[in-house]
């Protein structure tokens, strides 16, 4: 029994990997950026809900709603300071290094602000934990709420991404931003679009993690978003479901990894794990590849 | 003829980076002797050789070799840790400190290039940004695996183990080199500014000539246009290879350098976050400029130093000016904004009013 | 006896059907011609001549030696060398070292890293032969004044040019040069055939080229062969292969 409990809290854990990719995914796939910020955005939504529910008093529902406004905006500002103006740069690492400024700045803010020590996150999630088997598996219930949030952002997305009109934009966008143009779609506003998506979903993936996780710092974001960078490389960067299901099987790697081997190697057996996926796959689970012609 | 002109505009380039270097070892040396430079900031002077001899290192793969690489922090840290038990292993024979760090730095450099020949192989088939997660994935690879090495030294030999410091059976008078996460302390501090400069001047020394050679042709070759590198018979595997091993390797002495400095080593320090921030000055100083890197990596180490009267807003300043130089740099506004202002430019429009007078 | 031999070549790249059975026989200083409408197939075939893909079936054998399925890097080594459709050029290199980086696998310019990175004395006396040689074949297509120029910076017929010139550094037996005078105005074109023969007669080399500039077929070409769907139309000397009817047909339509 204990084997399918660890099996649930990977899939928990990697349900959030997989949100975060998605924001990662999207980012990338249409603005061909890997942006560094995006962990600290999941940070500053922890900080929001924890300020609003802990110093302000708010019901977790509408801390959970300010979270997302509050990073969403961020990520349209992270768009239009460290993106936009670098649009037809020399040189494609110009911006993951204002991207990586982005991030220095959000840590140190928030560091200002809240101080470097960790503070507790409370749970948003109190109906309490599920017995099942005649409580032989006690399933979290944080951990369920965690798989089905995600479980509806996959299907909202993509509905979103292939039934509507803006959905659609992103795609163009994504395939090529001449053509889009050229076809009266508002390209940066899609690009806008996309990072204030992904942002907004970035907010509910801190709060669903610092759930399960609670203690909160500046740098909390940091380890969880590159993990959630290797989780959409690992599906196939671009691809929903491939977010998806590098999501959840880094999750599921990581926590059986702690579990059964070593909790220091955790770390080591998810970037192992990888390497290997990559080196049969060189462009991810579900990647396209895209032979260069001749 | 012209291409001697050339040939003779890159020497020259080359030497003014020389000069630069030495330069700004006799002047620190000057101040040095003359009491002005704090204390504080001589602490920060083999740090800026380290973060040199790194940035260095790394435009070679970043910006010859045209491929990103996130995981340079994992060279230094195996050039540190086999360095520092290098140098604790012979600390009783090898009582001379110049030559304790110059054999340090052979086997931390041969160490590293060993790990970068090991991890390009397999590495390098992969493309652009698969490349980029891979190199970051093994930098975290190596010093979570650091993180949990123990090594102990008795009387009948060595002893290594994973787990904990108790697993390796160590007798009595047995002595611990490098124990896990605590990694390894009593490095002698054989580090000095002149060992750094030097270090420094050596790579400058591999690395331009490299650039300045056949085979660094072959490796820029293959940046610029890879089909075509093949169809004129070039090996792309060796090549690449080639850059990601010497730069390694490089970055392997800078590690020895940072081990030799400090007293004691940890695994944690070489995270992530040292791969970007030698990645930052590579690219704030011009991808394949090399000179540029070195700039970078001075004005970035010694910035935030600058900024301390600030407290603690000098890292949200250090932000916003990474951000704002960047901007400066690299956007299309930002360009068009400098070349308009440039002295260049003013020094022909005040040409072109002078003629049409 | 041919220089270059092609038996029943073939390819499919999935279920369709891209080259089928197609023959060629180049002799040695010959300037062949292969035409063909748009998407017949010809930069197909130098894609599988050069290595860049493997053929499905058929055999390649150049002066003597079987190349089949070999990789490009070995086909360049063996004696092929192109040019391409759309310019490939080292742009972040001078002119002069597009040209050096032609001329790296041959064994009188090599030195290993080392004496590189140390300045031996091998390096000076290879770089200065290797400069000397270079700089001969610029000035073939009257490029050596712009040597320390960066090979982007070049205008676009100079950079056609330099490809070809870049290509010949590598000591090739049979050249192929895809659509040369693409985008090259009649002036251009004229100067190109005048260098292309030069070429041929200079290095006796041996040439095919793929072509849609009819004038500059017919003005060099002593033989062609033509290609239409994957496959050979029509193959023999120049004038009488753009005399037949369907030849024309394919090019024109009915």
């Amino acid at each position: 029994m204990s084997f399918l409990s660890y099996l649930i809290n990977g899939i928990s854990l990697g349900s959030v990997y997989a949100i975060i990719a998605l924001g990662y995914t999207m980012v990338y796939g249409i603005a061909k950026m890997l942006n560094f910020a995006h962990g600290d955005v999941i940070m500053v939504g922890g900080y929001v809900a924890l300020t609003m529910m802990l110093n302000l008093n708010v019901n977790p529902f509408i801390a959970i709603l300010v979270a997302i406004v509050v990073c969403t905006v961020l990520g349209i500002c992270i768009e239009t300071i460290a993106y936009r103006p670098l649009l037809g740069a020399a040189s494609p690492l110009a911006v993951l290094i204002t991207a990586i400024g982005v991030s220095y700045f959000l840590q140190n803010a928030v560091l200002l602000i809240f101080g470097s020590n960790p503070k507790s996150f409370q749970s948003v999630v109190t109906f309490g934990n599920l017995n099942l088997a005649g409580g032989a598996l006690v399933v979290s219930d944080e951990a369920v709420v965690t798989i089905l949030t995600c479980v509806v952002i996959m299907v909202a997305l993509t509905l979103f991404i292939n039934k509507t009109k803006a959905g659609q934009a992103m795609q163009a966008v994504s395939e090529d931003k001449g053509a889009a143009r050229l076809m009266g779609i508002n390209v940066n506003g899609t690009i806008a679009l996309t990072f204030a998506i992904g942002s907004g979903l970035a907010a509910v993936a801190g709060i669903l993690l610092l759930s399960s996780y609670p203690s909160l710092t500046p740098y909390t974001g940091s380890m969880p978003g590159i993990k959630a960078f290797v989780a959409a490389v690992f599906g196939g960067i671009g691809s929903i479901p491939g977010a998806l299901i590098g999501g959840i099987l880094l999750g599921v790697i990581e926590i059986l990894g702690r579990a059964y081997i070593s909790s220091q190697l955790a770390d080591a057996i998810v970037f192992a794990v990888l390497i290997v996926v990559l080196l049969v796959k060189p462009t991810g689970l579900l990647g396209k590849t895209v032979q260069e012609k001749v | 003829m012209r291409h001697m002109k050339n040939l003779n505009k890159t020497t020259k380039d080359n030497l003014i980076t020389y000069g630069m270097v030495i330069a700004a070892y006799i002047i620190v040396e000057i101040l040095l002797k003359a009491g002005v430079i704090s204390s504080l900031l001589q602490g920060l002077l083999v740090p800026l050789c380290v973060y040199v001899v790194l940035a260095i290192s790394l435009n070679l793969v970043v910006g010859i070799s045209g491929e990103l690489s996130l995981g340079h922090a994992g060279f230094m840290c195996v050039g540190a840790f086999a360095g520092a038990f290098f140098s604790n292993s012979v600390k009783d024979v090898i009582t001379a400190g110049e030559v304790r760090i110059f054999l340090a730095l052979l086997v931390g450099a041969a160490a590293a290039a060993v790990f970068g020949l090991l991890i390009g192989i397999p590495v390098l088939r992969l493309r652009g940004d698969y490349l980029a997660i891979v190199t970051l994935a093994f930098g975290e690879i190596i010093k979570n695996v650091v993180n949990v090495f123990y090594v102990g030294i008795d009387g009948s030999g060595l002893h290594i183990s994973m787990k904990d410091k108790a697993s390796m059976g160590l007798a009595a008078d047995g002595n611990v080199i490098i124990n896990g996460p605590q990694g390894i302390t009593g490095t002698p501090k054989d580090s000095t500014f002149t060992i750094g400069i030097l270090l420094i001047l050596v790579t400058l020394f591999v690395v331009l000539n490299l650039i300045n050679s056949r085979d660094g042709r072959a490796i820029k070759s293959i940046r610029d246009n890879r089909i075509a590198a093949e169809s004129v018979g070039l090996n792309i595997t060796k090549y690449k290879l080639m850059a990601f091993a010497v730069s390694a390797s490089l970055a392997g002495a800078a590690g020895v350098l940072y081990a030799h400095n400090l007293a004691s080593l940890q695994a944690s320090k070489f995270s992530f976050n040292t791969s970007i921030l030698v990645l930052v000055f590579v690219v704030l100083g011009g991808i394949g400029n090399i000179r540029g890197s070195i700039i970078a990596a001075v004005v970035l180490t010694l910035l935030p130093e600058l900024l301390r009267a600030l407290n603690d807003y000098r890292m949200l300043i250090y932000a916003v000016v990474l951000i704002a130089m960047m901007l400066f740099t690299s956007s299309p506004a930002g360009m068009a904004f400098r070349e308009r202002f440039s002295l260049k430019r003013l020094r022909e429009r005040t040409n072109e009013k002078e003629e049409a007078q | 006896m041919a220089l270059l031999e092609v038996k029943n070549l073939g390819i499919s790249f999935g279920g369709l059907r891209a080259v089928d059975d197609f023959n060629l026989e180049i002799r040695k200083g010959q300037l062949y011609g292969l035409i063909g409408p748009n998407g017949a197939g010809k930069t197909t075939v130098f894609n599988m001549l050069t290595g860049v893909y493997k053929p499905t079936d058929g055999k390649i054998v150049l002066d003597g030696m079987d190349i089949t399925g070999k990789s490009n890097i070995e086909i360049n080594k063996s004696g092929i060398a192109r040019t391409f459709q759309n310019i490939r050029l080292f742009s972040g290199l001078s002119v002069l070292d597009n040209v050096k980086v032609g001329l790296h696998n041959q064994k009188e310019y090599t030195y290993s890293a080392l004496t590189g990175i140390l300045r031996l004395p091998g390096y000076f006396r290879a770089e200065k032969e290797m400069d000397a040689r270079a700089l001969e074949i610029l000035k073939v297509f009257e490029l050596d004044a712009e040597a320390d120029c960066l090979a982007s910076n070049l205008p676009y017929g100079k950079q056609r040019k330099l490809e070809i010139a870049r290509a010949l550094a590598t000591n090739p037996k049979l050249l192929l040069l895809d659509e040369p005078a693409a985008g090259m105005n009649p002036n251009e074109t004229q100067e190109l055939m005048d260098t292309i023969s030069f070429v041929r007669d200079e290095f006796h080399m041996t040439i095919l080229l793929i072509e849609h500039d009819m004038k500059l077929v017919a003005g060099i070409c002593e033989k062609l062969t033509v290609l239409n769907f994957g496959q050979v139309l029509a193959y023999g000397d120049t004038s009488e292969v753009l005399k037949n009817p369907e030849v024309i047909t394919a090019y024109l339509g009915e």
